[in-house]
């Protein structure tokens, strides 16, 4: 599903070249639950954006659901992103100006599916995480937790091949963060989603079935 | 693409900027469509006063009634054309009216302004149906009593109903009725008795002018042939409506340029608050717009959008602007024309396609404030984007 090889990532600040990712070799099979932990500066959240094709690799080959993305133009990748990546932000990066159901509409929006089943697919999401209810909310009028729970029906709603999270559960309280991370346990057992999830949090880690350890770029 | 909703929504949500923006933009729509609509009206004014099937003859190289003489013989010649509409009593119909220039007190304010006196015959209303009295009577030939036209009614002293004037150094008319002609510059004059005012200018033995209706508008070519043609008379021919035409183009595009100059400048202006506000509004929604790109929208759909809601800003304050400028309609306006320097009084009118142009000049407006900021949240890189 995911295979990364000799992945190299650098960064240019002024005349000093920093290498994030050093050769990496990493492959994820479909249907797993992965997480990704290593301190600040690490490489993990660079890992993630170029799994989610969201950044490219200096050298490399990055290759994702049979996708070679580094060979890809920009719009292939918006493309590639639309159909196969479900994500899932830290701050839940909802629009504040559209309800639960219009946000979780909106991936459906790049497809050609007709407006009347997009609201169907887009209220079933929402069932799957259990916010029937919340569908004509507005984010503000939802908790830190519920926010979450939004976003993770909208990363699932156009039924991605990968979902990547980037720190799910950085922003809420323990309770909330395990109603998440049970909520992502299911989706990758009942809906045999592929997860990445990058963290800081081992309770979090612990619910993933593989957990890479990240230091300098390079796996520990 | 992203949905309509969240552009106009997020215009909703920042009711202050946006009402502030629109404000300015409707501001800039108001002048624009003003200035339309003055043009309309003046335009209205002069070409009501021409009608297609009617000649007007001045002596050659005359541009206006004002600068024109034709002695009474050369008249009777015009006046016996073929070409011209003989009346049931067998004369032809046509009319040999008589220009002077009248300096009037003002009514209300400081200052003097020039008025046109028209001498005109008996048969003037025969030849003018448009023409009615709306208030006292007409004037009886031969005497000293004149009719004022409705836009300048009162507005000089001496020239309301019943009231009177000098028309010359110690020789005074009196006003004994009031007449309308659909809004055309007639009713900036003052018309009298031909020999009065003849007399009153010091115009003996001349007309100003003639004017005759021809059997049909495309009798003018023979006609005007058969007139210019003939050295002897030294006179030109033109359509009256073309005359009226040429008489308010030079003051036509004085208001013009001189408006859209004021228009282009506030445009400047509100584009730039435009600009500001969109700007703003990206700097603001940084983390959306890396979002919606993550998601999977083109950059072309997010430029779209964002053109868009700059587009609706826009529109919003340009009908708010065109509503407004319906309201200029009851203003009535008066300006000195430059072809005869004299007085002319006219309406801002309203046209549909003057609402439309005024409403396209807005989306333009948007259009073009909201390009930069568009670009730079389309040119975003997503990883900035949602770090911001």
């Amino acid at each position: 599903m995911v295979q990364l090889t000799n992945v190299v990532k650098t960064f240019q600040r002024g005349a000093e070249v920093i290498t994030v990712l050093d050769g990496l070799n990493v492959t994820i099979a479909e249907g797993s639950f992965e997480a990704l932990m290593g301190p600040s500066g690490s490489g993990k959240s660079t890992l993630l954006n170029l799994v989610a094709g969201l950044d490219r690799a200096t050298s490399g080959v990055v290759n994702v659901a049979g996708q070679d993305l580094t060979t890809m133009t920009d719009g292939d990748l918006a493309a590639f992103r639309a159909r196969y990546i479900g994500f899932i932000f830290q701050s839940y990066n909802l629009m504040p100006v559209l309800t639960a159901l219009e946000n979780v509409e909106l991936p459906l929006l790049l497809t050609k599916i007709p407006s009347a089943d997009r609201k169907k697919r887009a209220a079933t999401a929402l069932r799957v995480v259990g916010l029937e209810d919340r569908a004509n909310h507005y984010p503000r009028m939802l908790s830190g937790g519920q926010e979450q729970r939004v976003a993770i029906a909208r990363a699932i709603v156009n039924d991605p091949k990968i979902i990547v999270a980037d720190e799910p559960t950085g922003d809420l309280d323990r309770k909330s963060a395990d109603q998440i991370l049970a909520l992502l346990e299911k989706l990758n057992k009942d809906f045999k989603k592929t997860i990445v999830m990058v963290t800081h949090d081992p309770e979090a880690a612990s619910h993933a079935r593989v957990t890479h350890h990240l230091n300098k770029g390079a796996f520990q | 693409m992203v949905p309509i909703s969240y552009s106009v929504r997020n215009l909703m949500v920042r009711k202050a900027t946006t009402g502030a923006t629109a404000l300015g933009i409707g501001l800039v729509v108001f002048v624009f469509a003003s200035v339309l609509m003055l043009g309309a009206g003046l335009e209205r004014a002069m070409g009501r006063s021409g009608s297609p099937d009617v000649a007007i003859v001045l002596r050659a190289g005359s541009d206006a009634e004002t600068s024109s003489g034709i002695e009474l013989p050369a008249a009777g010649l015009v006046t016996a054309s073929p070409e011209v509409v003989a009346r049931r009593n067998g004369r032809p119909d046509a009319v040999g009216e008589v220009i002077g220039i009248l300096s009037l007190d003002k009514v209300g304010e400081a200052g003097v302004s020039n008025v046109q006196v028209r001498g005109v015959p008996e048969d003037v209303y025969q030849f003018r149906p448009g023409v009615r009295i709306v208030a006292g009577r007409a004037a009886a030939p031969g005497s000293d009593e004149v009719v004022v036209g409705a836009a300048i009614r009162a507005r000089f002293r001496g020239t309301n109903l019943g009231q009177s004037f000098e028309i010359k150094k110690n020789r005074m008319v009196r006003v004994v009725g009031i007449f309308e002609d659909r809004g055309s510059s007639f009713e900036s004059e003052v018309w009298g008795d031909i020999d009065t005012v003849r007399s009153a200018f010091g115009r003996e033995a001349l007309v100003s002018s003639v004017r005759v209706r021809l059997r049909s508008p495309g009798h003018f070519d023979a006609f005007r042939r058969s007139i210019e043609s003939n050295p002897q008379l030294g006179l030109t021919v033109k359509r009256e409506s073309v005359y009226y035409e040429e008489l308010a183009q030079g003051t036509t595009m004085f208001l013009t340029i001189l408006g859209m100059m004021i228009a282009f400048f506030f445009a400047a202006g509100a584009m730039i608050g435009a600009m500001i506000t969109m700007h703003a509004s990206v700097a603001q929604r940084s983390r959306e717009i890396g979002t919606l790109r993550a998601l999977g929208f083109s950059r072309g759909k997010i430029l779209a959008s964002f053109l868009f809601e700059s587009v609706v800003l826009s529109l919003l304050g340009g009908a708010v602007g065109a509503a407004a400028s319906l309201a200029m309609g009851l203003v009535r306006f008066n300006l000195v024309n430059f072809a005869t320097f004299s007085e002319i009084v006219f309406t801002f009118v309203p046209t549909p396609s003057i609402v439309l142009s005024s409403l396209v000049f807005a989306g333009l407006m948007g259009l073009l404030g909201g390009f930069f900021p568009a670009v730079r949240a389309a040119r975003m890189n997503v990883l900035d984007a949602l770090r911001a």
